[in-house]
Parts: structure tokens; C-alpha cells; sequence
């Protein structure tokens, strides 16, 4: 796919992205219930294995457009009528004048969906759309878990009119994307990146958990100090011209270092350290005393039937 | 970083007139550089080789003038104030300016004490507001004014222009810095692995204790047959099995 020529620049709301996934899980686990749904009649009922295929799913984005830049805000979903190949109009309609009351300012700028790549049917929802939004975007997510990936998994595909074997055709074409947030969705997105595993509920794992994302921030800290020590080593030496508001402001992110060693911090943190010990010690100290309870309460039960037939046993 | 873009605008400026001027010419905008209110950054207007060449001819003090808001304090124009020429009320202002930005280069608690030293204050009042007014608002310092222990705790301090052998040490402290975070990242991977470890320790104790309890409670089911005997291996049973819990 060529990448587009548009000159547009597209902003991306971690909203959609989340909302997209959103949809596509809910359906997803709806088709598929998971084994606990199962009765346990016959022991573990294993659910039937899942069809290749994924289902699908569509749904609309909307967002602002000013001058040449496109902000994605946001997206709801939408019914795919797989015998007409078209999506439910009515339904975009009404619920289009719905959010046109809350936001008066967001206008449908395309749709969205999920796959590994643009297919040939999806030409036609995007002409569908083409009589709302003249150029709508086409918003594509690719489910499949991918570790080596490091990128997101979202692609924004823009249509295009080239002239293929002398017959001008719209074709889908590749078009860049930032990520922009505004304050409150930074707040979420980071809520959902600190998720737990509930299930997983020993000590140890969630421990494991936490530490991982502390590990992997303080790596890209790392990463990024090891360029500008790079960059002012370069400067040192020479090859790169001496810039001096940079280097300015290098200095003062200098003096912040050390952080965290001045002597009160020191007074907080082994206070709460303490504290915490403490606490764990207290619990760990009550745990053994109704343990101990118990085991007594056994030994006594033990002895008591021995010491009724004849002759008292001292109580412990 | 905010400070640097502010003053982006007014040092390409200045280069640009430093570079069509010559001279005598020069002295008035040196002066109306260093009075300028929201310009904190001189090296770029000291390396325009037209203000380089007023060294050594008699405009040199202008030069001198320059180098020091740049690199000096106030106390360093005290000291040399017989040989630079006269300050306009706006540029000591400046050069204070400067001098707690130099002072917060060094500790990062300031003593109200050395303050008022270095900036020529007589009461805690004034200093507190030449603080407030002229360096927290104008945005080239954060921090925070500690009145019962008489110091100011500096967050943030904007750069100042650098001296030659400041980049070596600029290095340093990175390098210092990049090793430190490295070893903090190796030593969080081993409480990783140390708290697997020890769940999995735990895992197995678990997993053996519930084993011995099983096997007690069959031999235990096995005796019931032998009532006589059955006391003491009743007790001897729980003791073991209580014995193995209690570990």
C-alpha cells in the first residue's frame, strides 16, 4: 500500500483505540463463553475450540477536523449486515444526531474495524460512508497479540483515487498518525495499564507485576539519558555544533539530580517503612495466635475424651 | 524548558543586530541585552565574532560586561566595580537575577543567610518578595520558601550559560547517573526473580504438608480397627500431623 499524499495530519484519542478493543472482546467472549460457563456435569467442559476467524467488528469514528489536521475523538459501534454487505444506516443516523447534541462540534470522520489487513469488501462501507464525510478514514486494528510488535497495532488508512489499468479506482493508502491526549484520558490509560491480574492472587505475582512496570519505565529513562549523553559527548568532541539553549537546559535538568537524598526524606520513608513492618508483624503475630487457638482447641478435644475415662490430664 | 523558548525569539534578535553592528555601536545593545527583562541566556550574543573583537580595544569593558551576566554573581561586579562601568537599576536587577540562579547551581537548599549575603538584602521581607516577584514569577525558578528553617528548597533552576569546563562535568553526572539506574534496573530483575523464587518455595512446602497430612489421616483410618491402641496413636497422630502445620 502507498503511503498517502494527502498531507493530512492525523491525531489519534487513545479513546478509540480502547474502544475499539472494547467492542471487539465483548463480542468476541459473547460468541465464545468461557469454560467456567459450562456445567460441571461432566467435569472440565472444555469449550468448543474457537473457529479461525474472528468475528469482525464495525463501528464509526468521529472526531474534529481543522484546516489539515484530523482529530479522532471518538467511535461507537455499529450493526454489519453481513447479507448485505452494508452497515445499519438508521441506526448510524440516530445515533449520529445523538452525539451531534452532546458534541455539537465532532462530525462522523470515517469507520473503524479490526483485522490484520484492509480487504477488498471494505471498499464498499468506506464508499457507503463517502455520501456523510468526502474523504472518510478508515481506522484498522489488528487483535492478534504480537510480542516482537512494538508499535501499536492500529493503522489509519486514507482512500485515494489512482488510475489503475486506465481505470481511475479508490484504493486504500497508508497515512500516519500521532497519539494525542487530553489530561483525563492520560489518567485512564494509565488506570488500565496498572491492571493486575485479579485472578492472580498470591503475593508473589502481584509483586512480580508491580516491579515489572516500575523496571520497564525506569528502562526507558535509562534509554533516553543514554542519547543525551550521546549527544553532549558529540559535542564535546566536536562533530556536533555547540548549541547552547540545549545545553542550558541540560545543566538545569542536571541540578534536580540528586532526587531524593536530602535528610527528611530519609526521616519519611524509614518512618513508613517501619509502619508497614510493623503492620505485617501485627498481622502475622495474629495469624499465629488463632492458629495456636485451634491447635489447642484439637489437643483439648484429643485430650478431653482420654481424660474422661479415668483420671484428669492437665489442661494445656 | 518553557524560559528557553521565551527567550529563543529575542536572542535571534540580538545576534542579528550584534552581527550588523561594530563597535562603539555595540555598547548600547549590550546594555539593552543585558536590561532586558525576560533574556537570561548571553553565550550565543558573546560568540558573535563583532562582540569578540571589542576585547582589548578601550569598549572592552563592554565585553566585560557581557562575559559577566553571563558567567558572574553580583558579588563578582562588587568586587570589580571599579573597572566595568555603571549598572542601570534594570540590569542589577538582572545580574541578582542571575546570582540565585548560580547559587541554586551549587546546593539545593539555599540558607536565607547566604542569600541576603549575595544579594545585598537586609531583612527576610524583602528578600522573600525580590524571591516571589522577580525570580518565581518571571519562571526561572520553582520552589519552595521555608520560613521556620530560613531556606529556600529549589525544584527547579533554569540553566545558566555555560562555562568551558562545565561540559565535562555535565558528562560525568550523566554517566554517573546511567550507571546508577542500571544497577538499579539489575537489582529490581533479581526481587523479581527472588519473589518467584520464594512462591515457589512456598508452593512446595504447601504441597508437602498437605502429602504428610494425607498419609496420616490414612494410617489413621487403617488403625481404627485396634480401639485399644487407638489413644496413643491418636495422640501421636495429631502431634505429628499438628507438628507439621506448626512448621
Amino acid at each position: 500500500m502507498a503511503s498517502s499524499s494527502s498531507g493530512l495530519t492525523f491525531k489519534l484519542h487513545p479513546l478509540v483505540i480502547l474502544n475499539i478493543s472494547d467492542h471487539y472482546t465483548r463480542v468476541k467472549s459473547q460468541l465464545h463463553p468461557p469454560p467456567s460457563a459450562h456445567g460441571a456435569t461432566n467435569g472440565v467442559d472444555p469449550s468448543p475450540s474457537p473457529p479461525a476467524d474472528p468475528p469482525r467488528v464495525y463501528g464509526c469514528v468521529i472526531g474534529v477536523q481543522r484546516g489539515r489536521t484530523v482529530e479522532v475523538f471518538n467511535s461507537f459501534e455499529l450493526l454489519y449486515d453481513p447479507a448485505t454487505h452494508s452497515l445499519d444506516r438508521a441506526f448510524l443516523d440516530k445515533k449520529q444526531e445523538l452525539y451531534k447534541k452532546v458534541f455539537p462540534n465532532f462530525y462522523v470522520l470515517g469507520w473503524y474495524s479490526t483485522g490484520s489487513d484492509a480487504e477488498e469488501s471494505d471498499m464498499h462501507i468506506h464508499k457507503a460512508l463517502m455520501d456523510i464525510n468526502e474523504s472518510p478514514v478508515y481506522v484498522l486494528l489488528n487483535p492478534s497479540i504480537n510480542h516482537a510488535q512494538k508499535d501499536l497495532p492500529v493503522t489509519i488508512y486514507e482512500s485515494e483515487l489512482h488510475v489503475i489499468d486506465g481505470i481511475p479506482q479508490l484504493i486504500f493508502v497508508h497515512a500516519s498518525y500521532t497519539i494525542e491526549t487530553v489530561e483525563a484520558e492520560r489518567i485512564s490509560v494509565d488506570h488500565v495499564a496498572h491492571l493486575k491480574p485479579s485472578d492472580g492472587g498470591t503475593a508473589a505475582t502481584q509483586l512480580a507485576a508491580h516491579l515489572t512496570g516500575i523496571h520497564s519505565a525506569i528502562k526507558m529513562l535509562n534509554s533516553r539519558v543514554r542519547v543525551l549523553h550521546h549527544y553532549l559527548l558529540a559535542m564535546q568532541k566536536g562533530e556536533i555544533p555547540c548549541e547552547n539553549s540545549l545545553l542550558r537546559q541540560v545543566s538545569s535538568l542536571l541540578r534536580r539530580l540528586p532526587a531524593i537524598e536530602s535528610g527528611k526524606f530519609q526521616d519519611d520513608f524509614l518512618m513508613e517503612y517501619n509502619d508497614t513492618l510493623l503492620i505485617t508483624y501485627l498481622a502475622m503475630l495474629t495469624n499465629c495466635s488463632s492458629t495456636m487457638n485451634e491447635l489447642i482447641d484439637k489437643f483439648n478435644t484429643a485430650y478431653d475424651r482420654h481424660s474422661r475415662r479415668g483420671g484428669r490430664t492437665p489442661f494445656v | 524548558m518553557d524560559i528557553e523558548q521565551k527567550q529563543v525569539e529575542l536572542i535571534d534578535y540580538f545576534v542579528k543586530q550584534a552581527s550588523s553592528l561594530n563597535g562603539p555601536a555595540l555598547s548600547p545593545l549590550i546594555a539593552e541585552a543585558t536590561s532586558n527583562p525576560s533574556l537570561f541566556a548571553f553565550s550565543e550574543i558573546l560568540s558573535v565574532p563583532n562582540v569578540l573583537e571589542l576585547e582589548g580595544t578601550e569598549y572592552s569593558v563592554y565585553l566585560d560586561v557581557l562575559r559577566l551576566f553571563a558567567h558572574g554573581t553580583w558579588s563578582d561586579y562588587k568586587s570589580n566595580a571599579g573597572q566595568l562601568p555603571q549598572l542601570v537599576p534594570d540590569q542589577v536587577l538582572k545580574l541578582k537575577q542571575l546570582t540565585v540562579l548560580t547559587l541554586a547551581e551549587t546546593n539545593k537548599v539555599i540558607p536565607y543567610n547566604q542569600l541576603m549575603l549575595e544579594l545585598d538584602v537586609l531583612n527576610v521581607r524583602e528578600l522573600e518578595d525580590f524571591l516571589i516577584n522577580e525570580c518565581m514569577y518571571a519562571g526561572i525558578v520553582r520552589g519552595k520558601l521555608d520560613q521556620l528553617r530560613r531556606c529556600f528548597e529549589v525544584q527547579f533552576a533554569a540553566g545558566r550559560d555555560l562555562r568551558p569546563g562545565q561540559l565535562g562535568n555535565m558528562i560525568k553526572t550523566l554517566s554517573d547517573w546511567l550507571t546508577t539506574s542500571d544497577n538499579l534496573l539489575h537489582s529490581i530483575q533479581e526481587k523479581i526473580k527472588w519473589a518467584d523464587t520464594m512462591s515457589e518455595m512456598d508452593k512446595k512446602h504447601r504441597k508437602d504438608v498437605e502429602e504428610r497430612v494425607e498419609e496420616v489421616k490414612k494410617s489413621l483410618s487403617l488403625k481404627k480397627l485396634h480401639p485399644v491402641s487407638r489413644l496413643t496413636l491418636t495422640s501421636e497422630g495429631m502431634r505429628k500431623s499438628t507438628l507439621n502445620l506448626a512448621e
